[in-house]
């Protein structure tokens, strides 16, 4: 964890392997029978490739837990299917633990009265490995997450960070390959959170992991996911690559700032045209967003303002991130369209000139 | 089984492929062994507490009953020491395996002891495993210091008190299993753990002479070849066949059954959704 990624190269450069490592099919949990019962879960299917790194998003009670532990086998699902590695999870339980781990209550699922060492041993027996692979792998990890100067320390000692990257070795102590992981960075302070960002993708793009995981931490799962699977009320809403995803909300919406008043029946064309709205005054400016279907009907804006003779100071592109785009595809809040959050976007100056 | 996914390849080190054959459950029975041992050795204090308290509680049967009927402890004093003894290995057997259970939800562990290529059900019987080597180790410390304490003696063949110890202790196990699945489904039911104890007590020193249907029940035909085997001094090979027939069948009666009832809990607690909450 010593090396740092610059934030834009994050999840750039890395190309899955292409090979489905886990497929889930129709997976349905169902709690309870007659009028009590409760659909968790309901006919999920998705399927993760080898060495990438997806996020199973959703509000709370969305059926994200349940979809990892009914995968899991931690959980009976009621119907559905789940192969991981090839094997049918729920008829060979045993064979898919060779393959997978999980991280399931953050550094809670270790033992604090042993050492990071101690610890590393135990959950490499558990997984089947052989001492003297064992050995090794721990010196490893060990090195890998920075842990050398508290290797024999017990885990009680340790900060929350660093719990959690013992959490997560041992984990893949065991020899996995395919990973689990529920709100891995949930509780570290920023810099820790980083360093487990950039060891996850680091797995992932140097060790050919797959990681599948869920957070309420949108900035996470951004940075490290190549996809995500949405979940609502137990169904699977969105399953996209991040940039997909972000990108498809991307095209819609600017926010236009101009010197100079413009002319009611301009402004009411613009309203008609190209859903002006969020008219805002500031001084000589003013500034609106508008909602296009398509780029270049932006130079359409441009003619009717140079046409009322108004000054085009600038437009921002208004640049949603995965949590606007998770607000609007789960319809818990306000999304981008709408003038929700977001972060605009230069792409075009006073010429007019526009670079998306 | 359809297999539309990719075969698992070995990539960059960090995997491996496990090896569940008798060497790597031998492996993981040593971590363990290991992990109880560690853990004993740097809680001396919680360790030494458990003999103490043990010891205390012998203490107080002996010189309590030597103080209100002499007689009466002096002609019953094998047996005290012989059912004191079995009581302390069942109750360790018991109880590690329950409060194990329970301990384990309560660290967010149990499901990875669950995710174990050597299926959990085993990893469990090699808990189990450490827990008897351990209460054997701790019973035979506890034996030495009662036979001090009162100045008997006893045979110690352990060619014979081994074998009948483990296979009385067996059906302790069994109920381990028993209240380890309870707990795996239902959580909080440590008031009931506490419970078996006093019953095991009464099992132990059940009148199996009298009423012979008794010796089918858990502990109480173990606890009656015991007695013979250490007071009476009787070898394992000179022991009726019969009732050496009536210790194993129950030992492993029991011990099926309660294995049973913890594969069936756990199931149970998966279809519900509770396995690893507390």
């Amino acid at each position: 964890m010593q090396q740092p990624i610059a934030d834009s190269d994050v999840t750039a450069g890395h190309e899955p392997s292409g090979e489905t490592v886990l497929q889930v099919s129709d997976l349905r949990k169902t709690y309870g029978s007659g009028d009590d019962a409760i659909t968790a879960v309901d006919d999920v299917s998705f399927d993760v490739d080898r060495g990438s790194v997806v996020g199973v998003l959703g509000p709370n009670g969305a059926g994200k837990t349940t979809t990892i532990k009914s995968i899991l086998g931690l959980v009976i699902p009621t119907a559905g299917t789940v192969e991981i590695a090839g094997v049918d999870a729920h008829a060979e339980p045993r064979a898919v633990y060779r393959h997978v781990g999980a991280m399931l209550e953050g550094a809670r699922n270790i033992y604090w009265k042993l050492t990071v060492r101690e610890n590393l041993a135990y959950f490499a027996a558990l997984g089947g490995q052989p001492r003297d692979v064992a050995r090794e792998r721990s010196d490893r990890l060990i090195d890998q997450f920075g842990l050398r100067d508290k290797a024999d320390e017990t885990v009680n000692d340790l900060s929350r960070g660093q719990k959690q990257k013992v959490s997560l070795a041992c984990t893949l102590s065991r020899g996995t390959d395919v990973v689990f992981l529920d709100e891995p960075t949930l509780g570290l302070d920023v810099e820790a959170s980083m360093e487990l960002r950039r060891e996850l993708r680091r797995l992932a793009e140097e060790d050919d992991v797959t990681i599948v995981l869920s957070s309420h931490d949108m900035d996470v799962v951004e940075e490290i996911c190549d996809r995500v699977v949405i979940l609502s009320e137990g169904r699977v809403i969105a399953d996209d690559p991040v940039t997909d995803l972000v990108g498809l909300f991307q095209t819609q919406a600017y926010r236009v700032t101009i010197t100079g008043e413009l002319p009611d029946d301009d402004r009411n064309r613009l309203d008609a045209r190209f859903n002006a709205d969020s008219w805002e005054h500031h001084g000589a400016q003013t500034t609106f967003d508008i909602t296009l279907t398509d780029g270049d009907v932006l130079y359409d804006v441009i003619d009717v303002l140079r046409a009322a003779g108004v000054e085009l100071d600038d437009v921002d592109r208004i640049d949603p991130d995965l949590e606007d785009v998770f607000l609007e595809v789960t319809g818990t809040g306000p999304g981008p369209e709408t003038g929700g959050p977001g972060q605009p976007q230069h792409v075009a100056s006073e010429d007019g000139e526009v670079s998306r | 089984m359809s297999s539309n996914t990719a075969p698992a390849t070995p990539t960059a080190g960090l995997t491996h492929d496990a090896d569940t054959s008798i060497r790597g459950y031998a492996e993981l029975l040593r971590a363990v062994i290991v992990k109880r041992f560690l853990l004993m050795v740097r809680y001396p204090v919680n360790t030494i507490t458990q003999y103490v308290t043990l010891l205390l509680l012998f203490l107080v049967m002996f010189y309590g009953g030597s103080a209100i009927a002499p007689a009466a402890i002096t002609e019953t004093l094998d047996g005290i020491i012989v059912g004191f003894l079995l009581w302390s290995l069942s109750i360790a057997s018991y109880a590690g395996l329950s409060w194990n259970v329970t301990r384990e939800a309560q660290w967010g562990t149990l499901e990875q002891l669950f995710m174990s290529p050597f299926g959990f059900g085993r990893v469990m019987a090699a808990k189990t495993v450490a827990n008897v080597l351990e209460s054997f180790v701790s019973g035979t410390i506890i034996l030495g210091l009662m036979l001090l304490i009162t100045g008997r003696t006893m045979s110690l063949d352990p060619l014979t008190v081994i074998p009948i110890g483990l296979l009385a202790v067996a059906p302790a196990i069994g109920i381990g299993f028993v209240f380890g699945g309870l707990a795996i489904r239902f959580k909080r039911i440590e008031n009931a753990f506490q419970l078996v104890q006093f019953v095991f007590i009464g099992l132990i020193a059940a009148p199996v002479d009298q009423y012979p249907l008794l010796k089918w029940l858990p502990l109480t035909q173990g606890s009656r070849l015991l007695h013979t085997a250490m007071a009476d001094g009787v070898a394992l090979w000179n022991l009726p066949t019969g009732e050496l027939g009536v210790l194993l069948v129950t030992a492993v009666g029991y011990l099926v059954a309660g294995y049973a009832t913890f594969g069936y809990c756990q199931r149970w607690a998966r279809r519900e959704g509770v396995m690893g909450h507390y």
